[in-house]
């Protein structure tokens, strides 16, 4: 399908819930990509299925900590100047792009850079959420190379990475990241249409675009909200979805440590005896506890909604006396394996605790 | 005893208060002279109750006027804007996903210079002396005296935005001046948009002041005056000067509490029934419900605090279809009186179908009799539809909530409402804006810059915590009545690690006055 102007909204809603508090927030990128797209026309939508076997990809999108992007705004021609510095590197032009992480704001820089190039963006991500840090991703995952990556900053210095490994990379990008005013643009991870398939969580875009129609047309309360948009998530990659716990927020704090908003917020319940639910972030919302009691865990998704509206709300954003609902939902069954279990479980984000699947976690 | 008065844009309301007790009340019309309208309602409500000027203590004003030059884009200056973000952010100027008429309104006259700061107090780029001096030239070259200044982090550090007011001033020495650090959070187009839709207001703010005070010195009315703002607190006249953009959700927030006020009731949805639309709100243990969406303000994101508020397209103006079916959302608003059937005008309006209902009565009957009855039905029928969509759109959950109607148009509805548990029409209704002015809250704010290392974040927000609340107390606040509503932490950068400046805000009740104290 061709992706327009008009298909923004939607998709900067729909991913903005997937981001899972964290992907920057959509409103600026979608500003700049909404102009790139009236010039430079629509960007075809190709699905993984589409891609020749030989057609060169890589990964584009934002590394930082979102909270920054609040006051660092970004530039139209960021993407496109990363672009452009990975293909003189690599020797070649790019025949598609490919987001990510289907979050927020980084769900549309692949569309701008697309848009800006005149070449399609892959429909589907290397997350199917958002997620920190670069060896989180299902590309690195499956052990394809994330450099040579070239990344580009506020002031359009150009930085050239060739690392030994993921890890590493994920170090010096971060690095970069912190001394380049906490946010900056990267390509990444060059590979071949048919790794692309073999890596990719498909059909991502089209999804977030489908559920950013459903929370426009069904806008109203989480709790009224909760059937339809449960079947919606059952039907998909995604499976189980909860809602489990509505409340008003009474402790927020985040800092940027290491180049991540980090920190965590308390929400207390609406319903009197109910304990309240804390939270743990790092760019996303990562756990969700009652007491001792764990509710949700990375890299299943836990989901900050306004009450009233269900509007998906960015960790950056979120702040005392807002009165939410959380739901937790499934993660597509990639990050369940045990090669990505190897870095995506609580465990890698310093909790001493053991991943267990949603499903199995009491409701 | 208080004076309330509601400055708003159709009528202006007063209200007489001891207490909690409504003595005396009156709704006059707006003139276009501000003044005018204030002075007759206040003529009106001294007299009616033979109150003595020297037995009021203070007068309240809540006023839409600010609010409503900017949706209706008049009364605005031409701004100039100075943005301090350079290399960054661009082709995203100022004011780039502003509706096109208010842009026009105030001028697209955006200036984007090098500075501003990063989040670790890094410069994005050092001040350019040269760069800034052209910008102010040529804005004043066009003879701008209304600006807006914002810069990259600024609520971390505003001296980048102090530079450039410092040497605008210079320039130009009766330019009225509104920086964006003074508008708080991070958010910088959210900030930078106050900033502006403020400094675009500057002008008409003094004229709107100044006619508020004159009203009250002709009246002999030296009493100590305040002006509502957004959270329902209170802010002397010559802050709303420097800052009428702090007054845009004070309507709102007034009907509400005045609502409250009137029925007791501390947990409803209101119903604030004008002459084109019906505002619909909640009130939560006494309190306006606020929203969590980044506000438009006449389609400018904002990064105010406001209630949560529905506006639909019914009033008592509201045009009705000749088959009933459809009924606003245009209407004649307050031409109401000279257009609506029963007031001898031509124009079918919601009010019209009341009456020809012999659900009130209102004008001349006579003149809707013809109506058919059937039409009628349908069209009554259709208005309460559309009050009940929008009250189930705003109920917390599947609860069933009383609903009180205020507002003029009140009187459209009579009898029960299918989306209410009951329905409340306290005495007073009318005027409720003018009594949420009168019992407007006190507010206690402490800033302090605090290394969390010395003293951890918990106690640095309990004793920032106590310090808002000795504040709000000493402004006169009810001990049992204070709330914080706000906590904000901003880090600071260059003082050590764990450095963060914290603010805490506090507000309470006013401290009941014994009657004829």
């Amino acid at each position: 399908m061709k992706l327009g102007a008009e298909h923004l909204d939607d998709l900067a809603l729909g991913s903005v819930f997937l981001a899972t508090g964290g992907g920057g927030d959509p409103h600026v990128p979608k500003l700049l990509t909404r102009e790139v797209l009236k010039k430079c026309g629509p960007v075809e939508l190709l699905p993984p299925a589409d891609l020749p076997d030989d057609a060169f990809v890589a990964a584009i999108g934002n590394v930082g900590a979102p909270t920054v992007s609040l006051e660092l705004l970004p530039s139209d021609d960021e993407a496109l100047i990363a672009l452009e510095a990975f293909e003189q590197q690599m020797g070649r032009k790019l025949d598609a792009v490919v987001s990510f992480e289907i979050g927020g704001g980084n769900s549309l820089i692949p569309i701008m850079a697309a848009a800006s190039r005149g070449i399609p963006v892959v429909d589907g991500d290397g997350m199917g959420r958002a997620l920190p840090e670069a060896q989180m991703m299902t590309y690195a995952i499956r052990g394809i190379p994330s450099t040579p990556a070239l990344a580009c900053d506020y002031a359009s210095n150009v930085t050239l990475f060739t690392t030994k490994g993921t890890d590493v990379y994920e170090r010096h990008i971060r690095a970069l990241a912190m001394s380049s005013g906490g946010m900056i643009t990267t390509v990444e991870h060059g590979m071949t249409g048919a790794t692309v398939r073999d890596a990719i969580i498909p059909g991502t875009v089209s999804f977030a675009m489908q559920l950013g129609t459903f929370l426009r047309e069904n806008r109203g309360q989480a709790t009224s909200l909760f059937d339809p948009l449960k079947a919606l998530f059952e039907e998909s990659i995604y499976g189980e979805c909860r809602l489990i716990h509505t409340g008003k927020v009474v402790d927020k704090s985040t800092r940027i440590v290491g180049g991540f908003d980090v920190g965590n917020t308390v929400v207390e319940s609406f319903e009197p005896g109910i304990a309240p639910v804390e939270i743990d972030i790092k760019n996303e919302y990562l756990l969700a506890r009652r007491g001792d009691q764990v509710l949700a865990s990375v890299p299943d998704l836990i989901v900050i909604v306004d009450f009233e509206t269900s509007e998906p709300i960015n960790a950056e954003r979120l702040r005392y006396g807002q009165r939410i609902a959380i739901f937790a939902i499934g993660c597509p069954d990639f990050y369940r394996t045990g090669d990505a279990l190897k870095v995506v479980s609580p465990r890698n984000f310093g909790f001493d605790l053991d991943y267990v699947p949603l499903e199995a976690l009491p409701n | 005893m208080r004076i309330g008065i509601d400055v708003g844009g159709t009528h202006t309301d007063a209200v007489i208060m001891d207490g909690n007790t409504v003595l005396t009340s009156t709704k006059v019309l707006t003139s276009a002279d501000v003044m005018e309208g204030v002075a007759n309602a206040l003529d009106t409500v001294l007299s009616a109750s033979g109150i003595p000027v020297s037995a009021i203590q203070s007068v309240m004003i809540g006023t839409t006027q600010f609010t409503n030059a900017i949706i209706e884009r008049r009364q605005l200056a031409e701004t100039g804007v100075f943005r301090l973000n350079l290399p960054s952010g661009r082709g995203l100027p100022p004011m780039v996903d502003w509706p096109d008429d208010i842009a026009d309104a105030v001028g697209r006259h955006a200036y984007t210079l090098h500075g501003g700061k990063l989040y670790d107090g890094w410069p994005v780029a050092d001040l350019d002396a040269d760069e800034i001096d052209r910008a102010i030239a040529d804005a004043a070259a066009k003879g701008l005296k209304n600006f807006a200044i914002s810069s990259a982090f600024s609520p971390m550090d505003p001296s980048p935005e102090e530079f450039v007011e410092r040497k605008l001033r210079a320039a130009i020495p009766d330019a009225q001046i509104t920086c964006s650090h003074r508008f708080g959070r991070l958010g910088l187009m959210e900030r930078e948009n106050a900033a502006i839709l403020n400094a675009t207001l500057l002008h008409f703010a003094d004229t709107v002041v100044s006619a508020f005070l004159t009203a009250l010195q002709t009246r002999n009315l030296s009493c100590p005056v305040f002006i509502s703002q957004n959270d329902g607190t209170l802010m002397s006249a010559d802050f709303v000067r420097a800052f009428p953009a702090l007054t845009f959700a004070s309507g709102p927030t007034n009907s509400l509490r005045g609502a409250m006020l009137l029925t007791g009731v501390e947990d409803a949805i209101v119903v604030d029934i004008g002459g084109t639309t019906s505002d619909i709100g909640v009130l939560q243990g006494g309190f306006p419900r606020e929203s969590n969406s980044v506000i438009e303000v006449g389609g400018v994101r904002t990064n105010f605090r406001m209630p949560d508020i529905q506006a639909i397209g019914l009033g008592g103006g509201s045009l009705v279809s000749d088959d009933g079916e459809t009924i606003g959302p245009q209407s004649v608003g307050h031409r109401l009186t000279e257009e609506g059937l029963i007031f001898g005008g031509s124009t079918l309006t919601a009010t019209d179908i009341v009456v020809a209902g012999g659900y009130q009565t209102i004008g001349d009957p006579s003149a809707v009799a013809s109506l058919s009855p059937k039409m009628v039905a349908t069209a009554r029928q259709n208005m309460l539809t559309i009050l009940d969509r929008g009250i189930e759109m705003m109920k917390p959950g599947a609860v069933q909530m009383p609903v009180i109607l205020v507002g003029g148009g009140s009187v459209l509805v009579t009898g029960d409402l299918a989306a209410a548990q009951e329905v409340h029409r306290p005495e007073h209704a009318g005027v409720a804006n003018a009594i949420g002015a009168a019992i407007a809250q006190v507010g206690g704010e402490s800033e302090k810059i605090i290394s969390y290392q010395t003293l951890p974040r918990e106690d640095a927000i309990s004793t920032l915590t106590r310090e808002a609340e000795e504040k709000a107390l000493g402004a006169g606040a009810a001990r049992e009545s204070l709330r914080t509503v706000d906590i904000e932490e901003t880090e600071v950068p260059y003082m050590g690690q764990d450095t963060m400046r914290v603010r805490v805000k506090v507000i309470g009740d006013l401290a009941t006055q014994a009657a004829g104290a």
